[in-house]
């Protein structure tokens, strides 16, 4: 994470209110109103002094964007300035961070294992049946995510919300094997 | 210091306001292509294609490098020079660009060309062409570069302002270096690389007043690009792109070339016989092309000095080529993945590159799309076309305040981290201009530098990645193990390319760099080139040239008359017929100052007697082995050159 002392954070920079429920269309018409101000492509024909604000300004407009457009990352992002840090993913609970409870991962891992086997057992519908459930369970936790950060915020809240942040990251993984799955299967459809 | 060179080369170039055509833009869009390149520029509100004499878009990216050091581009040396001369011919440069010698399009079996030694297992791919010379790709480039150029200022009656050069979407930061250095080389200011599919795009929504989210399906003759494009309101942001820098129409070619050699019974590397392996791939080119429009072709082919006719029905066709274009599925489904699509939620599949006019492959892009592309626009020009708007937006002389293309990274690019692991910064499709910062240790008592080991791909291993720079950060005082602290910054331009900033935080020391690619020229190479190619033209040699060029006609008209002479009854009427024709151009020829007129009237005369020549060489061998001096027998059958 880049963090530097004095930078405006990417709310900021973005123009809008430091706040969970942004609205998706909103957000990206004042990305690109932006850009259409600040991009480098606006001082093509400027002074090399213009062109280099220009860059560094657009830099930080699309790093601001990255973090902010997708729901989730923004959560992490208001986390982040809340004080409160997630675990890095090797550093568990060594870094320091809010990490997943022991039992969590177990059963995940559990349920990865069971999805390599179906995986090699050529089993797609149980390979999709499980996808479903995680898809399911993913959501349910990004509901409970967005109802943490909206209205007042308490401490205590915002731990809530990194613990169930920290098991979505375990959740994608699994779907993301659910997708390679999917994506190899079609691969050999077509090849 | 490349300031102070564009004011050499071309003087006062973007300070004085010539005379020029009114309401022609100043700058251009080019498309340097595998195999064809052109150069487009906007007039009166509207992008056209320039044309050369002939009223051609299209300059076929054929070098051809004489003796004399003469340098022939476009459709000449594509048809007259290649199949003669083809190892000085150097045609789909593009493959080569930004690579080093041991890349696989430099290592292939079924090459026509012959490439210099290289002192180091790293740098530039050379290719050793006629007069001794070892050309880069890059150099190779900024001749068909120059070529446009020229053809762009004689119609705007002005020098140019600059040009916007398209580049593959999935090229890499050592791909897109060398693409500018080659415009830099060429006299060009490069206002801005720019990907292909987003130029292809910038031109349908311009001129289609496209709405929505857009596949660009774009094969060309060496690459492969697919890019996810949302439009909307003027602002054209990449999505997501994927692709393979080294598939493309010359793979369908070379495909159906090995099947061709196979049917003949000859050896898959045309048995190293260069103009074989031109002719061979040249044939495949043309059946393909034919069987666009037809169901079957044939044509003949010079086999060794006798002609076979190979046959190519489109039934037979498909299954040669399908297994290539099988290839660009995987980077369509993760195109469509990273951007978070289904192909039924696309407003449209816009089509790119001379490839896609192949029924085969029309049939593929639906299959894979669901929906018939878009094809409105011609496939060969589109990319010109846009590139020309977005040259006309730079140059801020159009009224298009309201047009802006995001574009995004193709490919994420890492710090190798111990043990060989790569450390990603910036992951691919992150949107241009970006930067990202990390902290790094040391993992020894007492180390005193770090040395960063820049790469780019999607892989976890250092050996699987593209490697783009190495460089050191020393002069760090002796601490004990994780106390030093490396921030290291890694800045994309929007024209894509990488700069690495590194800064040791207890001590300050920095290191900054723009980013050499390995496989690139060393520091300081463009600008030595820039400078020498103003000494190239040295009449002296040329005179010389020439003169050599005039003795070997008269030694060779000689030799041949005295052959025919000696051995009349060697010769059938066909024989005689060919070589009269070709011995009278030889003749008109040799007193002209053309040296490479000269030396092509020689091979062909040479490629008429060839027959005569072999039943003279068989007669002295048999006489040879009846006892008789082979060695005289030889030396008096013997009467080609060299």
């Amino acid at each position: 994470m880049s963090t530097h002392g004095v930078r405006e954070d990417h709310f900021a920079v973005l123009g809008v209110e430091r706040r969970y429920d942004l609205d998706a269309g909103a957000l990206e018409a004042r990305y690109k109103e932006l850009s259409r101000k600040l991009h480098p492509d606006r001082f093509a024909k400027a002074d090399p002094r213009a062109r280099r604000a220009a860059l560094q300004r657009t830099v930080q407009l699309n790093e601001a964007w990255r973090a902010l457009k997708e729901p989730l990352k923004r959560a992490e992002y208001l986390l982040e300035l809340g004080g409160v840090k997630l675990a890095t993913d090797d550093g568990g609970a060594r870094s320091g961070g809010v990490a997943a409870p022991q039992e969590l991962l177990m059963e995940i891992l559990e349920l990865r294992e069971e999805l390599g086997e179906a995986r090699a057992a050529h089993d797609d519908a149980k390979v999709a049946r499980m996808g479903e459930a995680m898809r399911a369970r993913a959501a349910a936790a990004a509901e409970r995510v967005a109802q943490g950060l909206t209205g007042a915020v308490t401490s205590e809240g915002l731990e809530a919300v990194a613990r169930e942040l920290v098991a979505l990251r375990y959740y994608r993984r699994f779907l993301d094997e659910v997708s390679a799955h999917d994506e190899a299967r079609e691969g050999a459809a077509h090849g | 210091m490349a300031e102070a060179l564009f004011q050499i080369s071309e003087p006062g170039q973007a300070r004085v306001k010539a005379p020029c055509t009114p309401g022609f833009s100043r700058a251009v869009g080019i498309d340097l292509g595998t195999t064809n390149s052109l150069v487009a520029m906007v007039q009166n509100g509207k992008p056209v294609c320039l044309v050369d004499d002939g009223g051609d878009a299209l300059l076929p990216s054929v070098v051809h490098y004489a003796p004399d050091g003469d340098v022939i581009v476009g459709a000449i040396a594509r048809d007259r020079f290649a199949p003669v001369f083809p190892a000085d011919t150097i045609a789909s440069v593009k493959r080569f660009m930004g690579r080093g010698p041991r890349d696989a399009e430099a290592t292939r079996k079924l090459t026509p060309y012959a490439f210099a030694p290289s002192a180091e297992t790293e740098g530039v791919v050379r290719f050793a062409v006629a007069g001794g010379r070892a050309v880069t790709p890059l150099e190779v480039s900024a001749e068909v570069l120059r070529v446009l150029k020229a053809r762009a200022e004689l119609a705007l009656g002005a020098p140019l302002e600059g040009a916007v050069i398209t580049v593959p979407a999935y090229f890499d930061d050592g791909q897109r270096q060398a693409t500018r250095d080659a415009g830099r080389l060429a006299g060009l200011e490069v206002l801005r690389l720019l990907n292909e599919p987003t130029a292809a795009a910038l031109a349908y929504g311009l001129d289609k007043g496209a709405e929505g989210t857009y596949a660009v399906f774009d094969l060309g003759g060496g690459t492969f690009d697919v890019s996810i494009l949302k439009l909307e309101a003027g602002v054209f942001e990449v999505k997501a792109t994927g692709g393979d820098s080294a598939l493309g129409g010359d793979d369908f070619d070379r495909a159906i070339a090995g099947a061709l050699l196979a049917g003949l019974g000859l050896p898959a590397d045309a048995g190293g016989d260069r103009k074989l392996t031109r002719r061979v791939l040249d044939a495949a080119r043309a059946l393909k092309e034919r069987l666009t429009d037809a169901d079957e072709a044939s044509l003949e082919l010079d086999v060794g000095g006798r002609s076979a006719t190979v046959r190519l029905t489109r039934a037979e066709l498909e299954p040669l080529v399908r297994p290539v274009l099988d290839r660009c599925a995987p980077a369509v489904r993760r195109a469509l993945k990273d951007a978070g699509l289904e192909a039924r939620e696309l407003s449209g599949v816009i089509l790119v590159g001379g490839a896609t006019r192949m029924p085969l492959v029309r049939r593929f892009v639906h299959e894979l799309f669901g929906r018939d592309p878009l094809g409105d626009i011609d496939p060969d020009q589109v990319v010109a076309l846009g590139a020309a708007v977005q040259a006309d937006i730079l140059a801020g002389e159009g009224n298009r305040d309201d047009v802006l293309l995001l574009d995004v990274v193709p490919l994420s690019l890492g710090l190798e981290t111990m043990g060989g692991v790569v450390e990603k910064l910036i992951h691919r499709n992150t949107t241009v201009p970006c930067g990202a910062t990390q902290t790094f240790t040391t993992y020894a008592d007492k180390q005193t530098g770090f040395d960063l080991h820049v790469v780019q791909g999607e892989r976890e291993l250092v050996g699987e990645c593209r490697s783009l720079a190495r460089f050191k950060l020393g002069g760090i005082p002796p601490m004990p193990a994780g106390l030093a602290r490396l921030e290291v910054t890694f800045m994309v331009d929007a024209d894509g390319i990488l700069r690495v900033m590194a800064r040791e935080q207890t001590t300050g020391r920095e290191a900054s760099i723009q980013v050499k690619p390995s496989y690139g020229l060393a520091e300081g190479e463009v600008e030595r080139m820039l400078l020498e190619s103003y000494a190239h033209a040295d009449e002296d040699v040329k005179a010389r040239l020439l003169a050599e060029q005039q003795v070997e006609a008269k030694r060779i008209l000689a030799a041949l008359d005295g052959a025919m002479a000696d051995s009349p009854e060697l010769l059938g009427d066909e024989d005689r017929a060919a070589i009269a024709v070709a011995r009278a151009a030889l003749e008109a020829k040799a007193s002209g100052a053309d040296a490479n007129a000269i030396r092509l009237a020689v091979e062909d005369l040479d490629r008429a007697s060839k027959p005569f020549a072999e039943r003279r060489m068989n007669r002295a061998l048999e006489r040879g082995l009846r006892g008789k001096d082979v060695d005289t027998a030889l030396a008096h059958a013997e009467h080609k050159h060299g």
